[in-house]
This record gives structure tokens, C-alpha cells and sequence, in this order.
């Protein structure tokens, strides 16, 4: 059984890592977009991450699955929307909007002195941002950036609904073919397995905040508790 | 392809699920903090033994996706309870235990585990100084509670309560996989109806954005309410 499950890791992976460098992006983007107070623009940003943080990830899901194939076809492309792409389009949307709400954040928490000698000094907006007040930012961001990154791995496990042949799909078909004698039996494997997902992701993000140390302006050590999200 | 005549009629079906989401989240609600209080005076008490099993019980919670969890109910709990009523010579047939009920227990089981850190945190906040003086006034250890601690407490922890309660209402979501009827598996009966899906579901959406919307802004009046001005 476990290594038929195995077999439909790379699938559930490839999501994870596409939702993971998509949201990434998307959440830069919201993220300059909210900072920069915009109206109408910021307005729409700030709509589109209370989305992304009030509705149930499957209910994203099925949004994206269904709404995708509405919006390509009004611009007049073929339709090719597979339960997959419907998966990465979702889980990309949530997590970018959450990851907005942690970013957002951290950026603002950078002192605004910090800002001003930067200036001062001449750097040029885009030196500022990488050299000063990115590094700080990224040191505060990191605990809740390992949250996000969990949150994702669990919601991952939801994409089968919408039809994705993952982890989650094949055990079905596992425990069907079975006469679903083992069903408890093959929901602790996968219980293990999800955990040791977010056991390695929770070590990955863990050796970089230990890193990132020596971007604190000051001793504060920060730490995001972890909840949940559906 | 997106027929907004449906709206209407899709609405006033789907806000007939929200009452009973609404009262089965206010159980997990009330339950799971119940549990998770537990918890958190368990550790902020330092009891041994105890405190390492609860510390257990939280990594186990937070690494399995909710999914799972409510999949391991749904086949382990009619059994254990047949079992333990058995066991206790009562009567009763575990296996005709109502799948809402299955759900509660499962979520209440994973939402304790953040719950418990949310207490945590709060009781944490608390300044110790405070506990000094009521003591040097001749306080006893249950006035200090009740008369200094709680209400300072329960203000600190409002706004992560509010966050626990939007994440119950969606992780109730999930129950659509065990037949229990909450606002977006309505949104899926409604859909499989008439073949309209995209706009039920994005009925669903706007129901959860409001509510959660409406439990912000509850939760903010009621924390300046009781704040206590200093």
C-alpha cells in the first residue's frame, strides 16, 4: 500500500511547490499594493486577502475549478482547464493571500528610522528595499512564513475533491479495492506521511530562522504560534 | 455560461444552512476551549507527566491535515465508543452514532490543540506583578483568579478567539465528505440541483466573507467594551 501512495507524491508536491512559488508572488505584489495605499487599487487587494483568509480552502477550490474554465472562455481561449491546473490556480490564490497578511506585516514593523537613514544616505528605493529593510523584514516574516508553508502542505491533502489524482485520491482507490477493509488503517499512513511533510518543511524553515538572526535590529526573538486553516 | 438570474433563489436556499453551522461551530467553539483551557493550565502550571502528554497531543494534532482527522472519526470512533460502552455495560449501539456528531468530536479534537496555545499565550500575557500585589493584599489563590486574572485574560485572548471561530466555521466545510450539511455542502446540494455551480458557490463565498466580516467587527466592539482604560 505505502508504495502505491508514494507513487502519487510528485503530484501533490508539484502543487505544493507551484502554489508555494505562485503565492509567493502573488503576495509580493498584494503586498506592495497594500503598503502603497492606492485607492481603489489597495481597496481590491485588501478584498481579494480577506477571500483568500474567510472562505474554506475547498470552497477556493471549487471556485477555481468551476470559475477558471468561465474566465479563459471569456477571453476566447480553448478550454484547458484540468482538475490539476484548477488545484495549483487555488491553492496559489490562497496562499498568496496569506502570505500578504505576513508579509504586510513584517514590512511595516521595519522602524521607520531605519527607512530615513537609508534615505540619508542616498540609496536608491530599490537598494533600500534589498539591503535594509528586506533582510529585517525577512527575519520577523520567517515564523509565520513556516505557518504558511504547513497550512499549505495540510490544505493540499483537499484537492482530491475537485478531482486531482493525489496522495489522498489514490488511497482511495486503494481502500476501495480493498473492499474497504483497511480504511482507519490507511488514514494513519496518511496521517504520518502528511506530518512528515510538515515535519521536514517545519526543519527547512526552522534552519533559516536560526540564519536570519543576524538581521535582527534588536535581541526580540519572534515567534508565530501556530493555528490553523481550512 | 454565468446565469445571474439563479442568485437569488441559490441564496435564500444556502442561508438556510447557516443557523445550524452557526450553532454547531458555537459547540465546537465552547467545547474546544473548554479542552484547551485544560491544556494550557496543565502546561502554565508546569504539572509533570501531564504536561509532556499534552505537549504530545499537540504536535500530533497539528501535523495531520483536519481532513484526515475527520476521516479517522468517521471509522474509529463508532467502534471505540461500542467498545467502551460495552466495556461499561451500558447499552448502546456505537455504530449508530449520527455523523454530525462524529464531526463535532473530530473537530473539537483538533481546534483544542490551537485553543490551547491561544490560553496559553494569554495567560502569558499576563503581568506577574499584578498576581504579587493581590497576593500582598491577602488574596487567595481563587480571588486572584477570578477578581485579576480572568478578566484580563479573557480580553487579551479575544481576538485570537474570534480567529478560532472563523477557522470552526470553515474546517466545517470538511464535513461534506461525512454527510453533514453546513453552508458549503448546501452550496453543493443547491449546485447539483439545477447544474448552476459557479454561482452557488460564489453565493457561499459571499456568506462566509460577511460572516467573517460580521465576527471581526463583534469581536473589536466587545474588545474595547471590556478593555480596561489604564
Amino acid at each position: 500500500m505505502i508504495p502505491e501512495l508514494l507513487s502519487a507524491l510528485p503530484l501533490t508536491l508539484a502543487i505544493t511547490f507551484t502554489a508555494m512559488v505562485a503565492g509567493f508572488v502573488l503576495a509580493l505584489i498584494t503586498t506592495a499594493l497594500r503598503v502603497r495605499r492606492i485607492p481603489v487599487i489597495s481597496q481590491l487587494a485588501d478584498l481579494y486577502v480577506s477571500y483568500a483568509r474567510s472562505v474554506p480552502v475547498v470552497l477556493q477550490l471549487f471556485v477555481a475549478f468551476y470559475g477558471l474554465p468561465v474566465l479563459v472562455g471569456v477571453f476566447g481561449i480553448e478550454d484547458f482547464v484540468s482538475p490539476t491546473i484548477a488545484a495549483m490556480l487555488g491553492l496559489s490564490l490562497y496562499h498568496g493571500g496569506y502570505l500578504s497578511e505576513v508579509m504586510r506585516p513584517a514590512y511595516l514593523s521595519v522602524e521607520r528610522g531605519q527607512h530615513d537613514a537609508a534615505d540619508s544616505l542616498g540609496y536608491t528605493f530599490r537598494r533600500k528595499l534589498l539591503r535594509v529593510v528586506a533582510p529585517q523584514a525577512l527575519h520577523i516574516a520567517l515564523p509565520g512564513y513556516g505557518n504558511a508553508i504547513i497550512y499549505l502542505i495540510h490544505n493540499v491533502a483537499l484537492v482530491m475533491y475537485i478531482g486531482a489524482a493525489d496522495v489522498m485520491a489514490t488511497a482511495h482507490l486503494v481502500m476501495e479495492r480493498d473492499y474497504n477493509q483497511y480504511q482507519f488503517e490507511t488514514y494513519l499512513v496518511l496521517a504520518v506521511l502528511y506530518s512528515v511533510l510538515c515535519l521536514v518543511a517545519w526543519a527547512i524553515v526552522r534552519f533559516f530562522e536560526r540564519r536570519s538572526g543576524k538581521y535582527a535590529s534588536n535581541d526580540k526573538t519572534v515567534s508565530a504560534p501556530l493555528m490553523a486553516s481550512v | 455560461m454565468f446565469d445571474s438570474e439563479v442568485l437569488l433563489p441559490d441564496l435564500h436556499e444556502i442561508l438556510g444552512a447557516v443557523p445550524l453551522t452557526l450553532a454547531m461551530a458555537l459547540a465546537i467553539f465552547v467545547l474546544s476551549t473548554i479542552v484547551g483551557s485544560l491544556f494550557a493550565m496543565v502546561e502554565y502550571r508546569k504539572i509533570p507527566v501531564l504536561r509532556q502528554l499534552v505537549v504530545a497531543y499537540k504536535v500530533a494534532f497539528k501535523g495531520v491535515p483536519m481532513v484526515i482527522v475527520i476521516f479517522l472519526a468517521y471509522y474509529g470512533l463508532p467502534s471505540t465508543l461500542h467498545a467502551l460502552a460495552a466495556l461499561a455495560g451500558i447499552d448502546y449501539n456505537g455504530h449508530s452514532t449520527p455523523n454530525w456528531v462524529t464531526l463535532i468530536v473530530a473537530l473539537t479534537a483538533c481546534v483544542a490543540a490551537f485553543q490551547a496555545e491561544v490560553v496559553k499565550g494569554a495567560l502569558n500575557s499576563f503581568d506577574t506583578g499584578q498576581a504579587d500585589a493581590a497576593y500582598s493584599l491577602g488574596y487567595k489563590r481563587s480571588q486572584l483568579f477570578r477578581r485579576v486574572m480572568l478578566p484580563q485574560v479573557i480580553v487579551a485572548a479575544i481576538p485570537d478567539l474570534a480567529n478560532s471561530f472563523m477557522v470552526i466555521m470553515k474546517a466545517l466545510s470538511l464535513g461534506f465528505a461525512i454527510e453533514v450539511v453546513d453552508i458549503f455542502a448546501q452550496s453543493q446540494l443547491t449546485a447539483a440541483l439545477n447544474f448552476y455551480y459557479l454561482e452557488a458557490f460564489l453565493v457561499a463565498v459571499v456568506i462566509y466573507m460577511v460572516i467573517a466580516y460580521a465576527v471581526t467587527q463583534i469581536a473589536d466592539r466587545t474588545e474595547r467594551a471590556l478593555r480596561v482604560r489604564t
